[in-house]
């Protein structure tokens, strides 16, 4: 019963917050609330029994999402408040079709919500009865390199669509940054601190996937962050524009690979024989965790620094 | 008397509907870009609460997986919108620059 | 094998664009366009001799694992998609030569192709998000690719418009998983049954599809992002692009939703169709640049499109399909084959229009006919085809459409389909008065390549002459539980 209400008053929460992002005048105060409301969800998947979602969402829904929009927001420049306030006010005025049209639309996908019946999942059961076929001993894991890996390669290749159109934008593949050109002495040695703790983080997630929560995308995440913070501070690792490229592609390629490999050997796409399946998904989640890594990453920087040449304008028609 | 999961799927339903209607009401770009991401976690929460089974049986890994995938795609296309939104507010720091003025604030509101 | 080519294939081709120098990608990808429709060919002629195709992923059977299944309507679909792909992609060898869009232009145009076919041979309704939004963010990248203010603020809404279509979808995906515990698209057809739950997930499904279809009133978004474009984009948008979610669409309602979708349902979609016809060809008459006229049409075309709902969502007597069941099918299809090769000429030979005059407005497309011969010759073809005179596949599609109207008793689309093709005769003469008109002066034409010359020209010629072989398209087609035509057919 406890439970009942803790999981009332946060859904309640989620709610109340999620309307507070939207209503709120000033937009950094929307940009922290939208922080807040990610973390909480996490809690709630949490409660859910979600645990290596919730941390993915924390990670990457909150953490890269918000730093990316506050980011943004500082870039643009922004009207004084109030006149943002009074933009709102007259927002808030008028528009009450919208409001009645969406109130109907939440009755509606209220009633179907709760019109569903528990029933046992039929695809649980069939992942646990082919579990020890699949080469880990963790359901989502298996479900995401194995079962439907199909989805987690395309979905490598919506990473990918997403920086090459922000390299598109920059009209520049290389990446650059001029930043600190010496890091404070406190930066600089947290740096060297931290980034060995965060690749071993990355690295015990990754390896973590195979029976717990935790896997590629986990890691990536944390690699990403780990990216971020170097450039910031001034270390270029990894400056050349190949290597970048490289990082980028190797999760995909890698998923290439193996299905390429399989299928000429007379097997379906990206179907694994069970005693190796194992070693398959070890090295395809590396190759993944890596490029989720170096795509976030590299997604923060595009954005964030404008590329050193002069960009020309753009294309060939331009509009009278 | 309600479970556990029948309360996060209303609050998802209402999370996607108020997203919707940010999206549709808010006139600031990176507003409708923040609304779209609302709306994105009403439908995570919803699967998630989909893949709970409570006490009976673990959670279903197949909504999760979903969920997982969701989340990537989400804040890669986040991630290319809000690059529009600074690319256009570039041009239009360069168009005032160009033409000797100082830069305005430039419409990052939606031009209807 | 050959189900993954035509997926696999064109990523290749991306990747090999994106890590290569600008000239080894260009031509790289090229390559690997010609060979995707040679894949394309290939699972065609296998699906002929053999039958539906179908490919466990991963080895595992669905609904565990995802399905690759190819019937009639993908086999159609994949070819028109190569077709029309492999033209525009030699357009765009000459359109971008020299220029820093290039390096961006052939991944993601090889990133989208690739969505499309796995889109159409994907039998699992959540893979099917994940290719929506490969296909759907691949084109919003290349329509940004415009550059301009213009084409950022359209590709910036087309984004949104598509991401909220993305996310009702996976809503409706939701929504069914939880009311029938799977995902592949067979499995839930035999499981489908009538419910506030299930009428819901497809009301959903249904609506995010359309937004992406631009069906009206939901077009919005459109004539800006596919005017702004640039030319081998805007024809890959309007050609391809929009095809893709309305396939979805048929696939949804027919193959999966058989036995709940209502008539009344079929009659709404065709009444939208119906205003989008009307309201998209009224619209493109009123336009006075060349590329936003184009792309009010499409908006009016796909309005066709819809009238195979309310034709075909007829209770069957006798588990025997209506007898004008066939027509509407046959109606539609040609209409999405004539539409994809005649648009693609029209929006490929405005690129030509553009690069030679600099200008986007009709009336600086004087003496074109003198100047641009086989540009003019190709908006002429292409306008044939949309109007619908024989023997153009426009035609074909038009007259298939009237006599399943008539057949079926539902004699109130017909009105609309004539004031349609008034509307299109409209524009189309407009367009191509003013490449008649005597110019004023000497015209300053900068010199276009011959490659982007001669394209336009045989896909507006191919438009029109598919309508000569009704046949062929029509026994494709019935290949597969979709459509089945025959009488000894059956249903599902």
């Amino acid at each position: 019963m406890i439970a009942l209400i803790f999981d009332g008053v946060l859904a309640v929460t989620l709610v109340a917050l999620a309307w507070r992002v939207l209503a709120a005048p000033d937009a950094f105060e929307a940009v922290v609330v939208f922080i807040t409301l990610g973390l909480l969800m996490a809690l709630a998947w949490g409660r859910l029994a979600a645990p290596d979602i919730a941390l993915a969402e924390a990670a990457v829904g909150a953490g890269l999402t918000g730093v990316l929009l506050l980011d943004t927001l500082g870039a643009l420049p922004h009207g004084s408040p109030p006149a943002q306030a009074a933009a709102h006010a007259e927002i808030r005025g008028r528009g009450w079709p919208a409001r009645v049209a969406t109130g109907l639309l939440a009755t509606t996908l209220g009633a179907a919500v709760l019109s569903l019946e528990p029933r046992p999942s039929l695809l649980a059961g069939q992942v646990s009865a082919h579990l020890g076929q699949s080469g880990v001993s963790h359901p989502v894991t298996a479900v995401l390199l194995n079962f439907r890996g199909y989805d987690t390669w395309l979905e490598l290749g919506v990473l990918l669509i997403a920086i090459i159109g922000v390299l598109a934008l920059r009209g520049s593949t290389r990446l650059s940054g001029e930043t600190l050109a010496r890091p404070p002495a406190v930066l600089a040695w947290l740096i060297r601190v931290l980034t060995p703790l965060i690749l071993m983080v990355a690295g015990y997630l990754l390896w973590l996937g195979k029976h717990a929560a935790g896997g590629a995308f986990q890691a990536g995440v944390v690699l990403g962050a780990a990216g971020v913070l170097l450039w910031l501070a001034g270390w270029h690792p990894v400056a050349r524009e190949w290597l970048w490229k490289v990082l980028w592609v190797i999760g995909f390629l890698g998923f290439i690979a193996a299905g390429l490999g399989q299928l000429l050997a007379g097997a379906n796409w990206l179907e694994y024989p069970p005693e190796t399946a194992a070693t398959f998904i070890l090295c395809l989640e590396l190759g993944a965790a890596i490029s989720i890594g170096a795509t976030l990453a590299g997604l923060f920087i595009a954005l964030h620094f404008p590329p050193r040449e002069n960009l020309s304008g753009g294309p060939n028609e331009r509009r009278p | 008397m309600i479970e556990q999961n029948q309360i996060y799927g209303i609050a998802a339903v209402l999370l996607f509907c108020v997203g919707l209607h940010g999206v549709a009401t808010r006139p600031e770009m990176v507003r409708k870009v923040i609304a779209l991401n609302i709306m994105g976690a009403g439908v995570f929460l919803f699967l998630i609460s989909v893949a709970w089974q409570g006490a009976r049986a673990p959670a279903d890994p197949v909504p999760q997986a979903m969920v997982l995938t969701g989340i990537v795609v989400a804040v890669s296309a986040s991630a290319f919108a809000l690059g529009l939104v600074r690319r256009l507010a570039g041009l239009a720091e360069e168009s005032a620059a160009e033409h000797g003025e100082s830069p305005a604030a430039p419409p990052k509101e939606d031009p209807k | 094998m050959s189900m993954i080519l035509p997926v696999l294939l064109p990523l290749v081709g991306a990747l090999l664009a994106f890590i290569g120098t600008r000239r080894i990608g260009a031509v790289g990808a090229m390559a690997f366009a010609v060979a995707t429709l040679g894949a394309s060919v290939l699972l065609t002629v296998e699906l002929w001799h053999g039958g539906p195709q179908l490919h466990m992923l991963g080895g595992w059977p669905a609904p565990l694992g995802i399905a690759l299944v190819a019937d009639g309507l993908s086999a159609m679909m994949l070819l028109m998609t190569a077709v029309v792909g492999v033209f525009i992609s030699g357009y765009a060898l000459a359109y971008f030569q020299g220029e820093a869009s290039q390096r961006f232009f052939w991944p993601l145009w090889m990133f989208l192709w690739s969505g499309l076919n796995a889109l159409y041979l994907s039998a699992d309704v959540f893979n099917l998000y994940v290719v929506l939004e490969i296909s759907g963010l691949a084109a919003v990248a290349l329509a940004a690719l415009g550059g301009s203010r213009p084409a950022l603020v359209a590709a910036l809404r087309y984004l949104i418009a598509a991401m909220v279509a993305a996310l009702a979808y996976l809503f409706g995906v939701a929504l069914l998983y939880a009311e029938y515990g799977v995902l592949d698209l067979e499995a839930l057809g035999a499981l489908a049954a009538p419910g506030l739950a299930t009428t819901v997930a497809i009301a959903l499904m249904m609506l995010g599809l359309a937004v992406k279809t631009a069906l009206f009133p939901l077009h919005f978004w459109l004539p800006p992002a596919h005017a702004a474009a640039p030319a081998p984009v805007s024809a890959a948008l309007s050609a391809l692009v929009i095809k893709a979610s309305f396939y979805l669409m048929l696939r949804l309602w027919f193959g999966v939703f058989d036995g709940v979708v209502t008539f009344g349902a079929g009659q709404l979609l065709g009444a939208l169709g119906a205003a989008a016809i009307l309201w998209g060809s009224f619209q493109a008459l009123r336009q006075r640049r060349l590329k936003l006229l184009i792309a009010h049409s499409t908006v009016g075309q796909i309005g066709y499109l819809f009238l195979i709902f309310p034709l075909v969502s007829v209770p069957r007597v006798d588990g025997v399909s209506a007898p004008w069941v066939v027509e509407a099918w046959a109606g539609g299809m040609f209409q999405v084959l004539s539409h994809g090769f005649a648009k693609a000429a029209l929006f490929l030979a405005a690129g030509v229009i553009l690069r030679a005059t600099a200008s986007d407005q009709l009336t600086s497309m004087r003496d074109l006919a003198g100047r641009l011969p086989a540009t003019t010759f190709a908006f002429a073809l292409a306008g044939v085809s949309l109007i619908g005179l024989p023997p153009s596949g426009g035609f074909v599609a038009k007259w298939m459409l009237l006599k399943a109207i008539f057949a079926s008793g539902q004699w109130w689309w017909a009105p609309v389909v004539v004031l349609g093709s008034l509307l299109t005769a409209g524009y189309v003469f407009m367009l191509l008065r003013f490449a008649f008109k005597p110019a004023n002066g000497p015209l300053d034409l900068k010199p276009v390549s011959k490659v982007m010359q001669v394209i336009p020209l045989l896909l507006a010629l191919i438009a029109v002459l598919i309508g000569l072989n009704v046949e062929g398209p029509l026994r494709l087609l019935e290949i597969g539980p979709l459509t089945p035509f025959l009488p000894q057919g059956g249903g599902r």
